[in-house]
């Protein structure tokens, strides 16, 4: 076995499926604590009562783009509504439907072959590539360990009310969400459907776009800018591109000016005294959260900036990776190198990047 | 996709190959180059707005664009086929342009992806295969304008002096006259794809005679003093521009008389000047583009559009016809625009007419000048005359 893949979710289930064009499941090894790569996702799903993704029909775990869930959806509803969608940027699988597409990928990618019970916590560069914590030693090792975990607010820590969205819950009479993104608007939602009164707290008006980021920063072309930026600059474009958003859209507009019109729904600067506080504030960030990460960095003198862990356009980490071996970075801990590489296409862009590297790699 | 400068042109290219190949096979089959003129067309339109118009314009290109851009890059190629006389059936052309975007749009979508990984990602760029379908497309390109240029008619040069008719033209060629090139007796074209440029014909039984052959072009020739007819053609493709006819002293021959050429598709006479003559310019059973011609002195009609014929007549000037001006007659649709026709002489009934439109025809006359006729426009025998620009024979 020569390639490693470190965490069993959907970044590195999506780097599996690259990683099988050209490997066979005995030649890759993926390392975690749950065999089901959605599992992390199904929960979090369930908790905040998410139906459709906010990706498009590329939104999968396949190596190509086409076909994508719309072609997929169409051929299995035989009808052309999915496709007519997706020409107008439109369509978004539900999550069902997404499910139940990972089903299918695990079931016939021999995922479960390659699949190890076991927390790596530590990555060390050795000759010939990256020994796994006493799992052996891999020339071409991708890091894909995902969020670090939940972020919720100092002065909430300790509060018997507040629950963070991604942890299951359900709804009191009066709501207070904390927090500007997607998960909120959808908190908002829910808590209205139920009857509840709601209040938005956040410091800042939310950005609605379509995706986690502008489009163009899903392709090269607006890539080849963003690597040319210095290090300070990369990092206040970080910032801006991953402030909270969520999608423009009727779906919600509509009820949140209802909801405002019946004064159920308002916005305040802080906390006040509702009967339930929702954290809908994300996710913990910077490398330093994650132990596996900051231990790599630490050990071996690795370049960051601002949190995150300075990256080669394909996400390589440029101190570790040479012509024999590959270190690579996936999900979040990527973003130093594709702004959005916590989606699936994210995932998609790193996995491409990293099997080119296996490719050219002398010792393969 | 948000495409790269380079992503847009490799894309493009790539999928114009099978555009350019489908044109040379329809060029093969038709012995035609329009196909091949139009998927160039096609392509340089394509890249200049890929260059100067999409990758400022467009971050990003989302599915449903790629129809009204198509509009427009169609709109564009078919103003730029005209402009540069392409001459295509226009509902051939867009149907390989629709064919071309047709496959442009699959191999954007599923084709490309599935060949190259980072498709998408990589701003629709191709790598070798983009460097690849550029050099295809280019060589394609130049091996069909190395052919075109190979296979040009040999050009034949005509010495100044009097050469004794008639020159009967059996193979394609250009035979132009150097000045002062006279042929006594006539010209008789029998080999399609025959260029006549700059001759003066004296004499013979027709000035120039074109019969069942296509592709034909008279340009910058002068006929005088035929027995029959100035330019007499008959189940021919023709071009005549820039003629002078001078029929004096012929009271029965026509000046230029096409006829039955329906099958052959548009002919045309353009800025000729035709004199004397029983018809200055007469069309039966045909489909042509009489336009910017002075007509005058004939014996009988001016121009005349007849026997089931589609005329567009314009910008022409008759003067001194006798009877009628422009004739729309027999069953023929005749579009009359911006023509100038003055002192029409009355016939031998006493009848004379600036238009007339005539047995079960149908004419639409717009802007002319007419007033200085006995009648300036007449409609007889179940015929219909229309004024404003409504109707087409298209």
């Amino acid at each position: 076995v020569r390639v490693a893949v470190v965490g069993s979710g959907l970044a590195g289930f999506t780097a599996y499926q690259t990683l099988r064009r050209e490997l066979e499941p005995e030649e890759i090894a993926v390392f975690g604590l749950e065999d089901d790569p959605a599992a992390t996702f199904r929960r979090r799903a369930a908790a905040i009562r998410q139906r459709q993704m906010r990706s498009e029909s590329d939104g999968h775990c396949l190596p190509t783009t086409f076909p994508g869930l719309a072609f997929r959806s169409a051929a299995a509803r035989r009808s052309p509504a999915p496709l007519v969608g997706t020409l107008l940027d439109r369509y978004h699988p539900t999550v069902g439907e997404f499910l139940a597409h990972v089903d299918r990928l695990r079931a016939r990618s021999g995922w479960d072959r390659s699949f190890r019970r076991a927390r790596i916590g530590r990555v060390r560069a050795v000759d010939g590539g990256f020994e796994l914590d006493g799992h052996g030693t891999f020339p071409h090792v991708l890091v894909a360990t995902g969020h670090p975990g939940l972020n919720v607010p100092d002065a909430l820590r300790t509060d018997p009310r507040a629950v963070h969205s991604y942890e299951p819950h359900e709804y009191a009479s009066t709501v207070t969400v904390v927090g500007a993104g997607l998960a909120a608007a959808t908190e908002w939602l829910n808590a209205l459907d139920v009857g509840a009164e709601v209040i938005s707290v956040r410091r800042r008006e939310p950005v609605r776009r379509p995706l986690n980021a502008p489009r163009e920063y899903f392709s090269r072309r607006g890539l080849s800018g963003f690597n040319r930026l210095g290090t300070s600059e990369r990092t206040a474009r970080l910032q801006s591109l991953l402030a909270p958003s969520y999608p423009p859209g009727r779906v919600f507009d509509e009820p949140l000016a209802r909801a405002m019109m019946e004064d159920r729904f308002r916005v305040e600067r802080s906390v006040n005294g509702t009967q339930q506080v929702i954290c809908a504030t994300g996710f913990l960030r910077g490398f330093t959260h994650d132990p596996l990460l900051e231990r790599l960095v630490g050990e071996h003198g690795l370049e960051t900036a601002g949190g995150w862990i300075v990256l080669a356009p394909d996400a390589s980490v440029p101190a570790l990776s040479d012509a024999t071996r590959t270190l690579a970075l996936a999900g979040v801990a990527a973003q130093w190198a594709f702004p959005a590489s916590d989606t699936l296409a994210g995932a998609r862009f790193v996995a491409h990047g990293f099997l080119r590297r296996i490719r050219s790699c002398r010792t393969r | 996709v948000s495409y790269t400068l380079r992503g847009r042109v490799e894309s493009r290219l790539a999928a114009v190959l099978l555009v350019v190949a489908a044109a040379c096979v329809l060029a093969l089959a038709e012995h035609k180059w329009w196909p091949v003129e139009a998927a160039g067309l096609m392509l340089g339109v394509g890249l200049a707005l890929d260059i100067q118009v999409y990758h400022p314009l467009l971050r990003y290109q989302p599915g449903w664009a790629a129809l009204p851009l198509g509009v427009l890059e169609l709109g564009l190629v078919l103003l730029l086929m005209r402009a540069a006389g392409v001459a295509a059936p226009v509902w051939q052309a867009v149907a390989l342009f629709g064919g071309g975007w047709l496959a442009a749009q699959l191999l954007a979508h599923a084709a490309f992806p599935l060949l190259r990984l980072g498709y998408a990602e990589d701003g629709g760029e191709l790598g070798h295969l983009g460097a690849a379908a550029a050099l295809s497309v280019g060589a394609v390109l130049a091996g069909a304008g190395a052919t075109a240029y190979a296979l040009r008619p040999p050009v034949v040069h005509l010495a100044a002096g009097v050469h004794q008719g008639p020159l009967v033209i059996t193979h394609r060629e250009v035979l132009v006259g150097e000045p002062g090139a006279v042929v006594r007796g006539g010209i008789v074209v029998r080999a399609s794809g025959v260029t006549v440029k700059n001759v003066t014909v004296v004499g013979g039984e027709n000035g120039i005679t074109v019969e069942r052959v296509r592709g034909t072009v008279l340009d910058g020739v002068s006929v005088s003093g035929p027995t029959l007819d100035g330019i007499h053609v008959r189940l021919a493709g023709v071009v005549i521009k820039n003629c002078t006819v001078d029929m004096l002293g012929n009271t029965l021959g026509q000046g230029i008389d096409i006829s039955y050429t329906m099958d052959m598709g548009r002919t045309m006479v353009e800025g000729c000047t035709v004199t004397g003559g029983m018809e200055g310019i007469t069309t039966h059973s045909s489909m042509t583009e009489i336009m910017h011609n002075s007509v005058s002195r004939t014996t009988m009609r001016g121009i005349s559009v007849t026997e089931m014929s589609m005329g567009m007549v314009m910008d022409n000037e008759v003067r001194d016809a006798r009877g009628i001006g422009i004739w729309c007659n027999d069953r023929s649709m005749c579009m009359i625009e911006r023509n100038t026709v003055l002192d029409t002489r009355p016939d031998a009934m006493g009848h004379a007419f600036g238009v007339l439109t005539s047995f079960q025809s149908e004419a639409n006359l717009w802007e002319n000048q007419l007033g200085a006729n006995p009648v300036a426009s007449a409609a007889i025998t179940q015929s219909e005359v229309q004024s404003g620009r409504s109707f087409s024979y298209r």
